[in-house]
């Protein structure tokens, strides 16, 4: 990483006996600057992340799925107080896009195994960029609508509040996909540009997902939106896997040949 | 040959936005722009009066506002004939273009159905409205990364005749700039940060129209330069 | 279709490599891939605190879960479980066969298996439909929600594991010299899945 920085800096370009690249940011030829810069955005904006859903908005953990018209108001009269929710959720619209760096970081990783089509790679950045409105983008709108009229009817609040937990916790078939695509990809892929073991793991969170689905039906116990199982073992299993996801990204960037020439 | 649909699609930019231009007019809604502040049977009676007019406008931007993508797609080709070390960034401007595409289409919805039934209570047609709005103004991450990828895309372009100009890359992180606060009309219901406000409505969007424009040129030289390139005729 | 540049594979591919094409005729340190077993340690664990928390909801509600414990079917529950007791020792037989070069034989045992598996999930298939039936679904009480979970789950990993075991007869028919420790890693994880219904047929069906 220190030998990419001082690329970035000095103009090694003279002192290179190839011809050099006129490139505005210099970097050695061959180097993988432009992947490092999507890995970094990475824990980035999984910082700006945490910030919006734990401190800001305290969607995460989840308010309670068993609460009447009044504790729907209240949950957001609590968050709205130092307008946390808006700051909160304007934050996560103006950082959610950079999450498509980290799935093209994937795709160009995936395009490299052999033995796996190209299919699998477009497959899995359509459907996270399918996910990120239904997933991510719909809670942000509905929670800042809901929380902009104070006095809106109750009816309608404690509508927007279930729309915006039940869809992001319920937010199901995109990730599903997401994993089943990338755990085919690696169990097929001759070259193990990732380990076998984070397509094991990968089972994990496909679970989760589907131990979510019966947050449609509960409102209380281990099964609503904000239980026990649901909720807090999915996430706890999500985060292992996404740390683990991460390492192995970033040992695969890292092992490629700075000669390689990925397919198109 | 495969300049040949890129051509084409180029020219569907102007076209859309042609098309998108006239929906925004007919609107009703855009010029000027709905308050925040407009009470529930203030709002009511606006879609009541409008109903006809925003229809027809949000009908047309349904049918035709996804059309650019195909515009983005081009630049997406443009962008891995340039010479950087991988296509990381092409594939991200990809992802970026797809989610925003989404949200055009859901806040047209969010209208029609606020529309569809002029008698229906006050409060609800309000909150279409609010939802409308909000998906329209609010989530500028995509645009903005499509920008900041593109920038960086082009600056580390390492070609001897880059495939864009330099400037692109400085007028994408301007536009992008501009674009952004589009996000603030979550936190504020008036001023200028407000969904018709001064920044978050007029500067947002004349830049993102300005910035199609001034991408059309771009890219249709491009075509021309990969045209010259492989020796077929644009 | 790709142009690269083969350099030397990647670390974990070499580790692979080594545990597929090592027989050691002594000392062998792990039956299969290390991968699996950590597979298994991690599924064992999340399924551990699904055990916790349905131990926690049987002690706050003991009464309601007794009676409606009564309306499960013991019988069915015990052909479950021999089934797929019967499944494993199956397969474990046939990867002892396919370790010794019997191949045809470990082949017909892995058929056997799937056919044991396949019975257990026709078994539960009816077992839950009659459930249904009497008006025991999902959203009944508590405990009728950790049992179509619980047995849910499991029945989800089996269908994963029929898959997993559809592959190993693949590679006994198919393969010239049949990959040991692909075998092992595909037998361990259907021994996982029995071990699970063990626990899960103890607290669901027979704890008092």
């Amino acid at each position: 990483m220190s030998a990419t920085m001082m690329d970035v800096s000095a103009r090694l370009a003279s002192a290179m006996p190839t011809p050099a690249p006129k490139a505005h940011i210099q970097y050695r030829r061959n180097s993988k600057l432009d992947q490092w810069i999507c890995f970094w955005s990475i824990p980035v904006f999984y910082v700006f992340f945490g910030l919006v859903f734990v401190c800001l908005t305290r969607t995460m953990p989840p308010p309670s799925a068993n609460v009447s018209q009044a504790g729907a108001i209240s949950f957001f009269q609590s968050v709205a107080g130092v307008t946390n929710t808006h700051i909160g959720f304007a934050l996560l619209v103006f950082s959610l896009g950079f999450y498509a760096m980290n799935n093209a970081l994937v795709v160009v990783q995936m395009k490299r195994m052999e033995g796996v089509s190209q299919a699998m790679a477009y497959a899995y950045i359509v459907v996270l960029s399918l996910g990120a409105l239904p997933g991510c983008m719909f809670i942000a709108i509905v929670y800042s609508v809901a929380a902009m009229r104070p006095d809106r009817d109750p009816q309608l609040v404690s509508m927007l509040y279930d729309m915006g937990m039940l869809s992001y916790v319920g937010s199901l078939g995109c990730f599903v996909a997401q994993y089943v695509v990338f755990v085919i990809a690696v169990l097929l892929d001759k070259r193990r540009i990732f380990p076998k073991w984070i397509a094991y793991f990968s089972i994990w969170v496909i679970f989760t997902e589907i131990l979510a689905g019966p947050i449609f039906a509960f409102k209380t116990g281990p099964f609503a939106w904000d239980g026990a199982i649901s909720f807090w073992l999915g996430t706890v299993v999500w985060v292992f896997w996404q740390f683990s996801f991460t390492i192995c990204l970033y040992k695969a960037i890292k092992r490629q040949p700075l000669d390689e020439v990925v397919p198109a | 040959m495969r300049t040949k649909d890129q051509t084409i699609s180029l020219w569907l930019a102007p076209v859309t936005a042609a098309v998108l231009l006239l929906a925004f007019c007919l609107f009703r809604g855009f010029l000027p722009p709905l308050s925040p502040a407009m009470s529930a049977e203030a709002v009511a009676s606006f879609y009541k009066e409008n109903a006809g007019w925003i229809r027809l406008s949000m009908v047309i931007m349904n049918l035709w506002g996804i059309m650019l993508i195909p515009f983005y797609m081009v630049i997406v080709i443009q962008m891995k004939r340039m010479a950087t070390p991988s296509h990381v960034f092409a594939y991200a401007y990809l992802g970026a273009a797809s989610g925003g595409g989404a949200l055009l289409a859901l806040a047209n919805l969010f209208w029609l159905m606020a529309a569809f039934r002029p008698d229906r209570g006050a409060e609800l047609i309000q909150l279409l409205n609010d939802l409308g709005w909000m998906t329209f103004t609010a989530p500028i991450g995509m645009i903005v990364a499509q920008n900041v990828t593109l920038a960086l895309a082009i600056l580390m372009d390492a070609r001897p005749q880059p495939v864009f100009p330099r400037w692109v890359a400085h007028y994408s992180i301007v536009t992008g700039i501009l674009i952004a606060p589009g996000a603030l009309a979550m936190v504020y219901q008036s001023g200028p940060f407000a969904w018709d406000g001064l920044f978050a409505f007029w500067i947002r969007n004349s830049a993102f129209a300005l910035y199609i424009a001034v991408m059309f040129f771009v890219v249709r030289a491009a075509i021309r330069q990969q045209a010259v390139e492989e020796g077929v005729p644009a | 279709m790709t142009s690269t540049v083969h350099t030397a594979p990647p670390a974990g591919a070499a580790t692979a490599v080594v545990s597929e094409r090592a027989e050691p005729k002594s000392a062998r340190h792990l039956p299969g891939e290390a991968s699996m077993w950590a597979f298994v340690i991690g599924d064992l664990v999340i399924f551990s605190v699904y055990f916790t928390i349905y131990m926690l909801y049987r002690i706050w509600n003991h009464q309601m879960f007794l009676e409606s414990q009564q309306q499960l079917s013991q019988t069915l529950g015990l052909l479950n479980t021999l089934l797929l007791l019967t499944s494993s020792w199956f397969v474990a037989l046939s990867v002892q066969l396919a370790r010794a070069g019997e191949i045809a034989r470990a082949a017909r045992l892995i058929v056997g298996g799937s056919a044991c598996g396949l019975a257990f999930v026709v078994v539960k298939a009816f077992e839950w439909s009659d459930k249904v039936g009497q008006d025991f679904v999902f959203t009944t009480n508590d405990f009728f929600m950790f049992y179509y979970m619980l047995t849910g789950v499991h029945l989800l990993h089996v269908f994963l594991g029929l898959g997993i075991l559809l592959f190993m007869w693949r590679e006994l028919g198919t393969a010239a010299q049949p990959r040991v420790a692909m075998l092992e890693t595909g037998a361990t994880y259907w021994h996982m899945v029995d071990l699970l219904w063990l626990i899960i047929y103890a607290l669901v069906y027979l704890m008092r």
